[in-house]
């Protein structure tokens, strides 16, 4: 099982979590992985839950799908109250966004606070990057994928206007995340 | 003509695509000089893709203001000599019946690639199913046979979309590939060739468009321009293509010939992959990606021990029916798990002579691997 990462980032429609969740595949295929990547979401382009699963292997995937969490990416309240369930018990690990999301203790399950939307508001004075630097964020506390690998999945995703703000945006979730490595 | 091998457009090497580019990658793979089709969920990127791709490769994509028109100007297309595809999902399929019974009847081929979706009607537009298959077969009128084929990946959706264009230009026919939403929005790595085998459209000037002395023969296709006398028409007619609506025989003659055509190299046609079958007392029949929750779920109990074999149809129709007949003589029984209410299980249930268990799933979901478990625990 260690062999396969598992990971469901969850959120709601217009948080960008599809997009999080075709970097993040795209990221670990440029590490050299299989990957599967898949998602749910509603008919209208905002509102209503929303989530992207990404499923990493050394070997040809069979079943796409998320299984057991190892990865929860949390960014909204309704989302992580419904996925916290599926988190592996022994090791899993949870990053949320500090800004929508409230805490259930759950034993086994690491859970880490990332001020996303904060910073990207604050800092990068932008509403359009709290998913990339969530996943900055969670490259650093969980190694999920590299960092080159990220930049480089970032760069190719991502519209050509909104690059550089993005690049910017990867930076600073991995200092958000360092140091909050286990 | 015929079968010749050519350069990949892509560069040879592994990519990360939704099932819906791969698509889009297949069609440039196979030379398609003409995609039209009309935006609808889960099939819009393969248009979005094909919308900017083909100006690359110097195809041509038309948005049309609808599905009927769609499909419409991919039969002009084919016959203006251009390799035509158009794609779409079910209320899209819905709408195309009309215009695939007219491409049947006219020996016209094009690729459709259905992107799956629940149903009926508009249903759930963002949901998956696999209500389509039965439509894929009879869903125009009167009696024909089309091709369709069931890819459960995404390098399927590249390998099957090229396929689709060869079975379409060697058999002239219409060729489904009957992808789903689960596949047409998963994102995979696939591995792209040096060389595509591709197989163009046999011509022979000044023999008849619509006629051979075979009774299953696959006449040449002239087009538009090249010189012959061309009459194109939905009623029936000779092997000039002269309307014959009265005569009895002419009428036999050419319906038997549209079926034989594909009926007797179904050899050559059916593909399909087999797992743990050689000691199987179940197996399970399935297809596209309802496989692989089945192949994932029989490991698991093959594991415990559990003597349980997958059957992978990866074309649908024509219906593998000599090899479900041995399969069904050679095990206890048959599982048949699908996105839809039994379709595919019916037709195992036709041919099979043990018991066939149909689980069909219709909520808009997968069906999950545990589901599949669970039933198979019952079963063995």
């Amino acid at each position: 099982m260690s062999q396969i990462k598992q990971a469901l980032i969850c959120g709601y429609g217009g948080q960008g979590i599809v997009l999080a969740g075709t970097i993040l595949g795209q990221a670990a295929f440029n590490d050299g992985k299989w990957v599967g990547g898949t998602n749910s979401y509603g008919a209208a382009s905002r509102g209503g839950a929303c989530r992207s699963e990404v499923v990493i292997s050394g070997q040809p995937i069979i079943f796409p799908y998320v299984i057991e969490v190892d990865v929860l990416i949390a960014m909204y309240q309704t989302a992580y109250d419904k996925y916290i369930g599926e988190v592996r018990r022994e090791g899993g690990i949870v990053v949320y966004d500090d800004r929508f999301v409230t805490l259930d203790k759950v034993d086994g399950v690491r859970q880490v606070p990332v001020p996303a939307t904060r910073t990207a508001l604050e800092e990068l004075k932008s509403e359009l990057v709290p998913n990339v630097v969530m996943l900055g964020a969670v490259v650093e506390i969980t190694g999920l994928v590299t960092k080159d690998a990220l930049r480089s999945a970032v760069a190719e995703t991502v519209a050509e206007r909104l690059r550089e703000l993005d690049l910017k945006a990867v930076e600073a979730g991995f200092r958000l995340g360092s140091g909050k490595s286990a | 003509m015929g079968k010749q091998k050519v350069n990949s457009v892509l560069p040879p090497g592994s990519y990360y695509f939704s099932g819906d580019e791969a698509v889009a990658e297949g069609a440039i793979a196979a030379r398609c000089g003409y995609c039209a089709g009309y935006p609808i969920t889960p099939a819009t990127e393969t248009l979005e893709r094909l919308s900017v791709r083909f100006g690359e490769v110097g195809a041509a994509f038309m948005q049309m203001e609808d599905e009927i028109a769609s499909i419409c100007s991919c039969i002009g297309a084919s016959w203006a000599g251009a390799k035509a595809m158009t794609i779409t999902s079910g209320p899209g399929f819905s709408l195309m019946q009309e215009a695939i019974g007219y491409a049947v009847f006219t020996e016209t081929p094009l690729v459709l690639v259905d992107a799956q979706r629940s149903g009926p009607s508009t249903g759930q537009a963002t949901r998956v199913g696999s209500g389509d298959i039965m439509q894929a077969k009879w869903g125009s009128h009167g009696d024909y046979l089309a091709i369709a084929l069931s890819p459960w990946s995404v390098q399927e959706l590249y390998d099957q979309t090229i396929n689709a264009f060869n079975l379409a230009e060697r058999f002239r026919v219409p060729v489904f590939v009957m992808a789903e939403e689960a596949t047409a929005h998963l994102h995979e790595r696939i591995e792209v060739g040096a060389e595509v085998e591709l197989f163009n459209r046999e011509k022979k000037p000044g023999a008849p468009p619509f006629g051979t002395e075979e009774e299953d023969g696959v006449p040449p296709m002239p087009v538009f321009g090249d010189g012959e006398k061309l009459l194109i028409t939905g009623s029936t007619h000779d092997e000039w293509g002269v309307r014959k609506i009265t005569h009895p025989e002419i009428h036999r003659k050419l319906v038997t010939r549209l079926q034989k055509k594909i009926l007797n190299r179904s050899q050559e046609i059916i593909q399909y992959d087999s797992h743990y079958l050689d000691d199987a007392q179940v197996a399970v029949i399935c297809y596209g990606f309802t496989a692989r929750s089945a192949l994932f779920a029989v490991e698991q109990l093959r594991g415990e021990g559990k003597k349980i074999g997958v059957l992978r149809l990866k074309t649908l129709w024509p219906f593998a029916d000599e090899l479900i007949k041995d399969i069904g003589s050679r095990v206890g029984k048959i599982f048949v798990p699908e996105m839809n209410m039994g379709q595919v299980a019916g037709e195992v249930m036709k041919y099979a002579a043990c018991e066939v268990v149909s689980y069909g799933q219709v909520n808009g979901e997968i069906v999950h691997p545990h589901t599949i478990i669970e039933q198979l625990r019952r079963l063995v």
